[in-house]
């Protein structure tokens, strides 16, 4: 039953996806199986953390963007980009977000990735360095010999603190790192684990107002001004296997990036849908920036910082790890 | 008398949770923020009509089941072949051993990597986990079995099998009931831990994901409390069972009424 209904629908779509576009394709009406618009795969999983960087994703489910395009897609709730890394690998997930730093260090390490749309950028005030109410740290010089918590080492949270220690004068042998989760970062800071910590919203807005830490310095600028922060990435296998099956996901996710990027509202209706920022706490927070597209100038910016803090040992052209999204329509 | 030590178990737990507010709520510096055990019971209980949390509920306990049902189904009839062949058991005993103590944790990324099938990765972890006790215990169990009854059942002309039927299944039972009885708790573990690790479409860990990343610690401990309650419910309903089936075994081995 289903099935016939599904095989209904698309040959439906096949016929309306022919009509409007006027597309000679060939191969999409040949292959049965196919789904609408010839799509070489009409169910995908998308690994996404639940935080505001992957709106997009859940604009676009919410909103029927996808659907549009022919295309299901089941988000997957992940713990992190390079957590999600080898199930990318393994093709239980399809795509998933990630962010640039570990993309590109992995794409240097020989991982064969691809990023194929944008899902956040820094914004300011979006990426804080805070410190408790009472410290005696003022300015990021005094962070010499301090202990600075960052979620994850290595990775786009020292990139951004070593950015900032290099106005200050220092490196990131005058400081020592610590792994803290985000949601224990406050507690941690307050209990003298550390003396300050690297912060993501709706961290850094809770923190302000129930603990009363201070903004030590606001990484996203400087170097890292409107610094590319995430983007959604396939292998270059699942790239080459499932063109137009990626070619509809870019145009439903970059509508999506289009919505929130134009409407701060769109973005405070999503977050309570997919994750447990209420909508108050979704109204107050810093919101990123949400470019549509992904281009190689914007993302080699994040190659070349990652060669100049020696992320990566030698340089990357982000030519060569972007899928260009296909021309608007 | 179980009256009465209910009674007790339920005071110990109300001490603590009582101490617990106190502590948070007038000694612990007022900078440091945590939920208090009353917010987390409240949250706790207004997950019971969340339907999110009671799919990803239902999803864990599958999995939890399934893995558990799934390691029975491979430790006892190996606990009980490797228990009936000596000199097999003496040559994979080292390698038992070997594995046996490997943080079932550790492997999660290496199924994750080799499972693509995110609800079979979980199973298989899980699976692995459970196989130890329950087959460690069986083994024990076998090497238990009184020589004498053994040895009369032979002595009337019965054949290995029948005694293994007869005289080695029964005894070793009571041991491999322990075994699950551990492995439960193990399950329970691993299918959190798998979920908190890989992540996935829903799960009690899952939920602890995204309530963690959407700052609301109290979602996190009261998602957590649930998990903590089906612990307990599963090793009672068990250990009611053991009770009920090897009742014979308490009086033979002279366990303490407990």
């Amino acid at each position: 039953m289903t099935p016939k209904l599904r095989r209904t629908a698309v040959a439906l779509g096949v016929a309306v996806a022919l009509a409007v576009t006027g597309c000679s394709g060939s191969d999409s009406t040949t292959s049965a199986s196919a789904g609408a618009n010839g799509l070489e795969k009409t169910t995908i999983k998308v690994g996404a953390i639940p935080i505001p960087d992957s709106v997009s994703v859940y604009i676009a489910i919410n909103k029927g963007y996808f659907k549009q395009e022919g295309l299901t897609v089941e988000p997957v709730v992940i713990q992190g980009g390079a957590a999600a890394m080898p199930q990318l690998m393994s093709g239980a997930l399809d795509v998933t977000l990630q962010n640039y730093v570990s993309g590109l260090v992995a794409f240097s390490k020989g991982q064969k990735i691809k990023l194929v749309a944008e899902a956040s950028q820094g914004a300011p005030n979006t990426f804080n360095i805070m410190v408790p109410k009472d410290s005696p740290i003022k300015t990021v010089a005094d962070l010499k010999n301090k202990t600075v918590a960052v979620n994850t080492f290595n990775n786009i949270g020292t990139l951004a603190v070593e950015t900032q220690l290099k106005v200050a004068g220092l490196t990131k042998d005058d400081i020592k790192y610590k792994e803290v989760p985000f949601p224990e970062m406050g507690n941690a800071l307050t209990n003298g684990v550390a003396d300050a910590g690297w912060m993501v919203e709706p961290f850094i807005t809770s923190t302000q107002t129930n603990q009363g830490f201070r903004k030590l310095a606001d990484t996203m600028t400087g170097q890292t001004e409107n610094f590319p922060i995430s983007g959604w990435s396939v292998t270059e296998e699942w790239a080459k296997k499932h063109p137009k099956t990626l070619a509809a996901f870019q145009r439903a996710v970059a509508k999506a990036l289009k919505d929130v990027s134009t409407d701060r509202k769109e973005l405070e209706k999503a977050l309570p849908t997919y994750t447990k920022i209420d909508a108050k706490t979704a109204s107050v927070i810093t919101p990123l920036t949400y470019p549509t597209e992904l281009t190689a100038n914007r993302l080699q910016k994040v190659a070349d910082l990652l060669l100049e803090y020696k992320y990566i040992a030698s340089a990357i052209d982000v030519k060569s790890i972007i899928v260009p999204a296909p021309p608007a329509g | 008398m179980t009256g009465a030590r209910v009674l007790r178990g339920v005071a110990g737990a109300a001490g603590l949770v009582a101490v617990g507010e106190l502590l948070i709520r007038f000694v612990m510096s007022d900078d440091v923020i945590f939920p208090a055990p009353s917010t987390i019971l409240y949250e706790a209980a207004l997950l019971l009509v969340d339907t999110e949390f009671l799919t990803g509920l239902g999803t864990t306990l599958t999995n939890w089941a399934l893995g558990l049902l799934i390691a029975i189904g491979i430790a006892v009839p190996l606990g009980v072949l490797l228990g009936a062949l000596p000199p097999v058991e003496r040559a994979i005993r080292p390698v038992l051993e070997f594995m046996r103590p490997i943080p079932s944790v550790a492997i999660i990324p290496l199924a994750i990597l080799l499972i693509p099938v995110d609800g079979l990765m979980k199973v298989s972890v899980i699976v692995y986990a459970c196989m130890w006790p329950i087959l460690i215990n069986t083994l024990y169990g076998m090497h238990d079995v009184d020589p004498q009854a053994k040895e009369s059942l032979r002595s009337f002309g019965f054949g290995p099998l029948a005694v293994l039927v007869r005289v080695s299944l029964p005894s070793a039972a009571p041991f491999v009931a322990t075994g699950v009885r551990i492995a439960a708790g193990i399950a329970l573990i691993l299918a959190v831990s798998a979920e908190l690790i890989a992540g996935g479409t829903a799960g009690v860990g899952v939920f602890v994901l995204q309530a963690g990343s959407g700052n609301r610690m109290d979602l996190m401990m009261a998602a957590t409390f649930w998990a903590g309650m089906f612990g307990v419910f599963a090793n009672l309903a068990l250990l009611a069972g053991e009770r009920r089936l090897f009742h014979w075994h308490r009086m033979r081995t002279g366990a303490q009424q407990s």
